[in-house]
């Protein structure tokens, strides 16, 4: 005989079976309704969703017979996420993805290429940085609706004090002016760390923030003629002396660490690398005294990096049309601007430079643009093994700050992008894309 | 009365209560586990559009070719080898400390177990505040006052040395409260009796220590040892989120070069032999364990 | 007697010392939480890391404005309290089993369930992946529930406290002529109760914190749990480490808050699984 307590327990875990085992509270719809538009999209700063909602919101209301729909994801775990749905096959029609990994994606057979679905006039307007971004294997797979700008950031008094002169893009400093510079503002400075590398950031922040240097050395991360090996390129000699000399920097107290992230506001530094994204709080902070400055010329002219999420339309989508219209949608001038004027970034049209206050001729910001149009800025290795070649070259600034041997640090992670790209066999296209 | 031949085999009934639990374990750890066996054999990457293939025990060759996996083997063997120790003594002493009837027992104990409680992505985080480098970090700032300014400030998950032991304290912290609970309720069960005798005997405390208390927490110990060396060589979630392996592969782990191998670089086959490695050498590692102390098993 | 309280009082100086450093972690997280961002890491160095001034709830509302907080904190919970639940009655069925049951193949299977306990969740998480997307189970609340109810650990926890309890009373029981099952819920199950709690808390406390299986299989935020919603704060950097903190001490307190309230139980559970086994 069971009394009543048992029975009661019986029934409600015999109900939690039931509805697990129902797949209650499926997440995702899986209705083929013909004009509904799932669209994935990271979830990064507040301002930047709030667009991103309302850009929707305008979207649906100019378009009744259509709808489409948003679903944020965390930023820090996006690109697993996206890997895991794209891996088993779930993607949705429109996806928003972080520019260096769509190489690896389109390899893989889950894109498909954009050059068909968008119009002439619309891709000729978009910064050609923009293309160089979105393009694998010659065709367009991406496009970003901002790009990102790199620059150093300088305090115009602590320069003057040194009586540095104020390098131009088309007279960046050199790797002599820029040492000078080092010395010079460390002598004005009481702990002699003038210059900030963000090196607290870590992570992708390293790839993208120095390997311009790496690049204006005349080094590079992967020969890109061929993109088979990093051999003689990684680990060649213009990498292996730019990269000491960062390590000199280092250890000769140069370089501020940044814990508290408030090296360049609080004024304790003269210089420092810095994206789009540090242009309020730094302006805030400094005000007249605060100068945008290019990377300097370490012997192959001055580079910059580029690069920020772009959208793109997945292969299996069967709305790759109004996916292509939304797109056109989200490139137009206004909407353009709205994204950019609420995270700051590069405006990805040239109509939109025009009309942006920050960006235009005169503008606080147009270095950024005129880094990215005059071909300065180049962008992450596009291919498949960028995720390897991001993690072995974290692993070698790593190494460097820990006061590792840097010509080892190279190899070893020459070794590691080689052997990646050989187990891949290259990553030979596979027949015709869609 | 039941006849023997009932009592004896019990088979049907023990297959059905069995049943669900095995049925779990098989479907959600074995097949898994047997998967990544066979894989280990192969070449899969995740995602790759390559056509997979056999490739028999290359992946194994490389692994041991490899200074970044013999590296984590070693790194694990270390941790094991002092944290195990190490946290045990500790929890043995704080439990001894506890057992003196000072007055709030409790509250101590709640609050040396409250580590366990916390997610170990949550400990991670706030360590890392506390190993930030700068004479503002608070473990600097600590270490700077209690060598009265002899210490300078370093950047502990940043330094060879120092990043392992820096991990090794954090993980001793989350786990101590866990042992000393136990060997805590091992020491309350240890009848008084017992030492007033020794006491009488004339043994000083050190030689009761010894002799009475050791000996009678001598299955919660062994519980306790074989747990925390399990858990051990799981260590994963403070080398990803604070030090990522390094600095020089100093903190990497077999477990987070298997994470890595998987997720960052996709190579599923590779993570899959470094899976079967693990769990041959835990397995080997626990059974000389049980063997060195085989556990008695005391039936009440 | 002197000799005796000068120890007494030395233990308790001791004890005081190394509880201060013990929570200290704890106190600067919970200050931190209350802090402004880049306070947070200035001040982290000094004194003004354990002392309370200035304090704001900004972070704690920045955390619900910007993650739906409730929502993920139900998911959690529900996801948690399922696999906590079915755990406890499959696990226990099993352990009764291999403690006071005499069957064939016994010995083989429990040595085979002890050595599956080595294995961490992420040594099979990718073949469990491939699994899971083959029979598209993918974003639900099952997927994130069933993999997890049968547990090693847990049958070895409720073996260890039965082969300790006494046999007479099932032995009577036998001899009445009763069921297993019955013996089971009407014996074992009421003297049992430290070590279902304390399957039950240690059950909770690994999944409530589970990260790497969520990230794998799910994308929407319905069925989105805690720890995920988490990476929502680690954007660009810099890291607003208020915020982050903030969603941690969140994410800890009910859990802090059951152990409390159930600490007895827990500690009498832990405690004598660990002395029978």
């Amino acid at each position: 005989m069971i009394n009543r307590t048992q029975l009661i327990y019986f029934l409600l875990i015999n109900l939690m079976l039931i509805t697990i085992l129902s797949g209650c509270g499926k997440g995702t719809e899986s209705t083929a309704d013909l004009n509904l538009l799932r669209v994935w999209a990271h979830a990064g700063q507040e301002s930047e969703r709030t667009v991103l909602q309302q850009q929707f919101a305008r979207f649906n209301q100019a378009h009744p017979d259509t709808r489409v729909e948003l679903t944020l994801i965390p930023e820090g775990s996006y690109n697993a996420q996206i890997q895991a749905a794209a891996v088993a096959g779930e993607l949705p029609d429109l996806i928003e993805l972080d520019g260096p990994f769509l190489s690896s994606y389109a390899w893989q057979g889950h894109l498909q290429p954009l050059d068909d679905l968008l119009d002439d006039k619309l891709v000729a307007d978009l910064l050609p940085s923009i293309i160089a971004q979105g393009s694998y294997a010659d065709r367009l797979w991406a496009v970003g609706v901002f790009d990102s700008g790199l620059g150093l950031y300088a305090d115009r008094s602590k320069l003057n004090q040194a009586k540095l002169r104020i390098p131009t893009l088309q007279q960046p400093w050199t790797l002599t002016e820029f040492e000078t510079a080092l010395e010079q503002l460390a002598k004005a400075d009481p702990d002699g760390q003038v210059l900030d590398l963000k090196l607290n950031y870590a992570g992708e922040w390293y790839t993208y923030g120095l390997s311009p240097l790496l690049q204006s050395a005349g080094g590079d991360l992967i020969d890109r003629n061929r993109l088979r090996s990093a051999d003689g390129v990684l680990n060649g000699q213009q990498s292996l002396a730019i990269l000491t000399s960062l390590q000199d920097w280092i250890s000769e107290n140069r370089i501020d660490p940044n814990i508290d992230d408030t090296a360049f506001s609080s004024r304790r530094v003269a210089l420092a690398l810095g994206g789009h994204w540090n242009y309020q709080q730094y302006s805030s902070s400094l005000g007249e005294e605060l100068l945008l400055l290019p990377l300097p010329d370490f012997g192959s002219g001055s580079k910059t990096g580029m690069g920020s999420w772009c959208w793109a339309i997945t292969a299996r989508t069967e709305k790759p049309e109004l996916a292509a219209e939304f797109l056109a949608f989200l490139l137009t001038t206004e909407e353009v601007l709205a994204m950019a004027n609420a995270n700051g970034a590069v405006p990805a049209t040239r109509s939109a430079i025009d009309a942006s206050q920050l960006y235009r001729p005169g503008g606080a910001l147009h270095l950024f643009f005129e880094q990215l149009d005059k071909g300065h800025g180049i962008p992450r290795p596009r291919t498949p093994a960028y995720p390897v070649i991001t993690a072995e070259f974290q692993e070698i600034i790593d190494r460097i700050r820990s006061g590792g041997e840097v010509a080892s640090a190279l190899n070893n992670a020459v070794e590691k992008i080689d052997r990646e790209i050989a187990e891949n066999r290259g990553y030979p296209q596979s027949g015709d894309q869609p | 009365m039941s006849r023997p031949g009932q009592l004896n085999d019990q088979t049907m009934p023990a297959l059905l209560l069995v049943m669900p639990a095995l049925i779990g374990l098989l479907l959600f750890i074995l097949i898994p586990f047997s998967t990544a066996l066979v894989l280990a054999f192969t070449d899969l990457r995740l995602g790759s559009p390559l056509a997979v293939s056999f490739v028999g025990f290359d992946q194994f060759l490389h692994l041991f070719n490899d200074p970044d996996f013999m590296r984590a083997l070693l790194n694990n063997l270390l941790f094991a080898a002092v944290v195990v120790p190490l946290q045990t003594i500790l929890a043995l002493a704080l439990a001894l400390l506890l057992n003196r009837g000072l007055p709030g027992t409790v509250a101590f104990r709640t609050l040396f177990f409250m580590p366990v409680v916390f997610p170990m992505s949550l400990v991670a985080v706030i360590w890392s505040l506390i190993y930030a480098p700068g004479p503002n970090g608070m473990m600097n700032a600590f270490l700077h006052w209690a060598s009265l300014g002899h210490w300078e400030a370093r950047d502990f998950l940043r330094d060879p040395l120092l990043a392992m032991p820096a991990i090794m304290l954090l993980s001793i912290w989350q786990g101590v409260g866990f042992q000393m609970v136990i060997l805590l309720a091992g020491l309350q069960g240890i009848p008084q009796t017992l030492y007033e005798a020794a006491a009488l005997d004339g043994a000083d405390r050190w030689r009761q220590l010894l002799h009475i208390t050791l000996p009678q927490l001598r299955n919660p110990l062994i519980f306790v040892m074989l747990v925390t060396t399990i858990l051990a060589f799981r260590l994963f979630d403070q080398v990803q989120i604070m030090t990522r392996g390094g600095p020089e592969n100093a903190t990497t782990t077999v477990i987070y070069e298997t994470v890595q191998a998987a997720f960052a670089r996709q190579q599923v086959a590779l993570a899959s032999a470094m899976t079967v490695i693990f769990f041959l050498l835990v397995l080997a590692v626990t059974w000389l364990q049980r063997r060195f102390t085989h556990q008695h098993r005391e039936v009440a | 007697m002197k000799h005796r309280t000068g120890s007494m009082l030395l233990s308790y100086l001791l004890l005081i010392i190394i509880t201060t450093l013990f929570i200290a972690p704890l106190m600067m997280m919970l200050l931190g939480s209350f802090k402004a961002d880049h306070r947070v890491l200035l001040e982290s160095g000094s004194v003004a890391a354990l002392l309370p001034h200035d304090l704001s709830l900004q972070n704690y509302s920045d955390v619900f404005r910007r993650s739906d907080f409730m929502r993920f904190f139900f998911n959690s919970l529900f996801i948690t309290s399922c696999i906590v639940i079915c755990g406890l009655l499959v696990n226990s069925l099993a352990a009764y089993a291999f403690a006071r049951l005499q069957w064939r193949g016994r010995d083989l299977l429990f040595n085979l369930v002890l050595a599956l306990m080595i294995l961490p969740f992420e040594a099979i998480a990718v073949p469990l992946f491939y699994g899971a997307s083959m029979f598209g189970l993918r974003d639900t609340y099952s997927v994130q529930i069933l993999p997890f109810i049968a547990n090693a650990f847990s049958i070895y926890l409720f073996y260890s406290f039965f082969i300790g309890m006494p046999k007479e009373l099932e032995e009577a029981a036998r001899i009445d002529g009763a069921s297993t099952l019955r013996i089971f819920f009407s014996i074992i199950t009421p003297n049992a109760k430290p070590v279902f709690a304390t399957v039950a808390i240690l059950t909770f406390l690994t999944w409530w914190g589970s990260y790497l299986w969520p990230t794998m299989v799910t994308i929407g935020p319905a069925v989105r749990p805690l720890p995920l919603a988490i990476a929502s704060f680690y954007t660009l950097p810099p890291l607003q480490w208020g915020d982050i903190l903030a969603f941690g001490v969140m994410m800890v307190s009910p859990v802090l808050l059951v152990f409390v309230i159930f600490q007895r139980w827990f500690v009498a559970g832990v405690a004598s699984s660990a002395i029978k086994g």
